[in-house]
């Protein structure tokens, strides 16, 4: 039934000139369809990585230490302006390489080319969501900090109970904005072959020549997937609503 | 009516144009149609005569049509082959070239000009028409796309003949050169033969078209990078036991480069091609003109010489198989 309706349905496209026939071959839908699950791992395992790796950095980069907040400028600026794919490209093609050769001994590598995707778009998303975070706590009045100092407040617990609530709330669309950012840019990781949406697209249409078909699908896909985001942030934004506060 | 806002306007056309199905053309006016008429200059005297009244208003597209359509009325049959037109008229062939590494095309380092066989093919055809030349590099993910898109006029890219592509593109007939794929391995690796490679992860470069039969008929699980230098790397990066490409990219490697000491290839070649020039479909004149190039390449031997200048090793068996066809006819 399912596909009889299948079938139809790619008849029907190629009447209108579109090429969806990959669609009918199991071993290339199934290709395809694994395809967005990977991405959408890759997405939410990058959300989670990137927010807690902008989060430390952040804390870092307004701490009265200067070691901590020197060495968090420092890797801010190097991640920052330094391209992804760059980045990704040095990992994988080279760092991954030479930790590969350390380790013939020791058993192989274990790492995997997701591993490294993640770590490369966490890390450089990470430095973007630390400056959006900054702008957050430093917004904060120091009238108010010195009324939680002197409730005996320490400074650790002062970032953690007021500093960062009250910040998230005045960044949460400027962090919102990264996250939408960060779910296009999983699509880097085709360059080194984690089978994600893009990759499976090209190895189908490398093939088929139906580039602009599976370009459809593709913005179909993305569309939605940063439309679940956005809609997440706003639903946050409302929820985190503080009465008399900022608005 | 301005012809060179015309003609602007439609060569943006043509590029939107290909990057249509092919089906959705049927229901449109081939804008290379259109192009090329526009380069005839009598047939706009013609026009002026047949359409004075569009050609005086400010509807540009009606014009443009009009101008097309009567051009189109006045050349039929003359000229079926838009690419072979824009050579004659730009004196220039712009040629799709993979420059891969290695003596069948690369870089050179030291003055960074382009230079092993497929150059020298296409410095080639581009002497024998009498126009200049233009190279683009293409990659196998993109050079399709970069003919039909009119970006390169022909292909020299290490593209085999198939099927598949038999239905997009042209070709000339005669093969330059015969290649097929093989597989290079550490020394060390347990792989000796294609069948050792189930299940196994392999690299390759994105467009490749080895994909199909490893994984259909040796069941192994291919792994696509943007190119065969990434491909390489992953493999060097111990992140597929084998990296699948050309022979004729693979064997300089184990044969001649000492980075590549410690590794060995796998044969026989799989599914092995001819390579051959590749236009856009429909085509003729362009590709009947490169095809009397090639053959006169095989009825002097100079793929062979060419071969041997740019030590290319082993020496291919089949163009010496197609020099002994061509020497007698």
């Amino acid at each position: 039934m399912q596909d009889q309706l299948l079938s139809h349905g790619v008849r029907v496209l190629k009447g209108l000139g579109l090429n969806y026939e990959f669609l009918l071959a199991a071993s290339e839908r199934a290709a395809f369809l694994h395809g967005l699950v990977v991405t959408i791992e890759l997405s939410l395992a990058t959300m989670f990585c990137s927010l807690l790796i902008g989060a430390t950095l952040a804390a870092m980069l307004v701490s009265p230490q200067h070691w901590l907040s020197w060495s968090a400028r420092a890797f801010v600026e190097l991640t920052r302006n330094t391209p992804t794919l760059v980045q990704l490209y040095c990992a994988f093609l080279v760092f991954n390489m030479l930790l590969t050769q350390a380790l013939q001994s020791a058993g192989g590598n274990p790492l995997t080319p997701f591993f490294w995707v993640v770590t490369v778009i966490s890390l450089h998303k990470g430095a973007f969501h630390a400056e959006s975070l900054r702008a957050g706590l430093q917004a904060i009045p120091a009238v108010t900090l010195e009324a939680a100092a002197s409730l005996g407040f320490t400074r650790t617990k002062q970032l953690w109970l007021v500093q960062f609530p009250l910040a998230l709330r005045f960044v949460l669309p400027s962090l919102i904005n990264n996250l939408v950012d960060l779910v296009k840019m999983t699509t880097i990781a085709s360059a080194i072959a984690v089978g994600d949406i893009t990759y499976e697209s090209i190895m189908i249409w490398t093939q088929r020549d139906n580039v602009l078909e599976l370009m459809l699908l593709l913005l179909l896909f993305f569309g939605a997937l940063t439309y679940l985001v956005n809609l997440g942030g706003r639903w946050l934004e409302r929820r985190l609503r503080m009465p008399g506060y900022g608005q | 009516m301005d012809m060179r806002q015309c003609r602007q306007h439609l060569s943006h056309m043509d590029m939107v144009f290909y990057s249509f199905p092919a089906s959705w053309r049927l229901f449109t006016v081939d804008p290379s149609a259109l192009k090329q008429s526009l380069f005839i200059e009598e047939n706009m005297n013609a026009i002026q005569s047949v359409a004075p009244s569009s050609l005086k208003s400010n509807n540009f597209l009606l014009a443009c049509a009009a101008a097309a359509a009567a051009a189109m009325l006045f050349s039929a049959g003359a000229h079926a082959d838009a690419t072979w037109d824009k050579i004659k008229q730009r004196h220039k062939i712009v040629v799709g070239v993979l420059l891969s590494g290695g003596p069948f095309g690369s870089i050179d380092p030291a003055t960074q000009k382009p230079n092993g066989w497929n150059v020298e093919l296409a410095e080639d055809i581009a002497r024998q028409l009498g126009v200049a030349l233009e190279l683009v590099q293409v990659q196998p993910s993109n050079r399709v796309q970069l003919l039909q898109q009119g970006k390169a006029d022909i292909l020299i890219a290490g593209m085999e003949w198939t099927p598949e592509r038999n239905e997009i593109l042209s070709f000339s007939p005669t093969p330059f050169y015969r290649v097929g794929g093989i597989a290079i391995v550490p020394q060390s690796s347990s792989i000796k033969r294609w069948e050792d490679l189930r299940g196994k992860e392999v690299c390759l470069s994105q467009g490749s078209n080895y994909a199909k039969p490893l994984t259909a008929e040796y069941g192994a699980s291919v792994k696509g990078f943007k190119s065969s230098a990434e491909s390489l790397l992953a493999l060097r990066g111990n992140n597929c036991v084998a990296a699948v490409h050309d022979a004729i990219l693979l064997n300089p490697l184990v044969n001649g480069n000492p980075e590549w000491q410690g590794y060995r290839t796998i044969s026989p070649e799989l599914i092995p091609g001819n390579s051959v020039v590749w236009a856009r479909k429909g085509e003729q004149d362009t590709v009947a003109a490169i095809d009397k190039i090639v053959q006169g390449w095989h009825k002097s031997g100079w793929l062979i010489a060419t071969e041997k200048k740019l030590n290319i090793s082993p020496a291919s068996p089949a163009l010496v198989e197609l020099h002994e066809k061509f020497k007698k006819s």
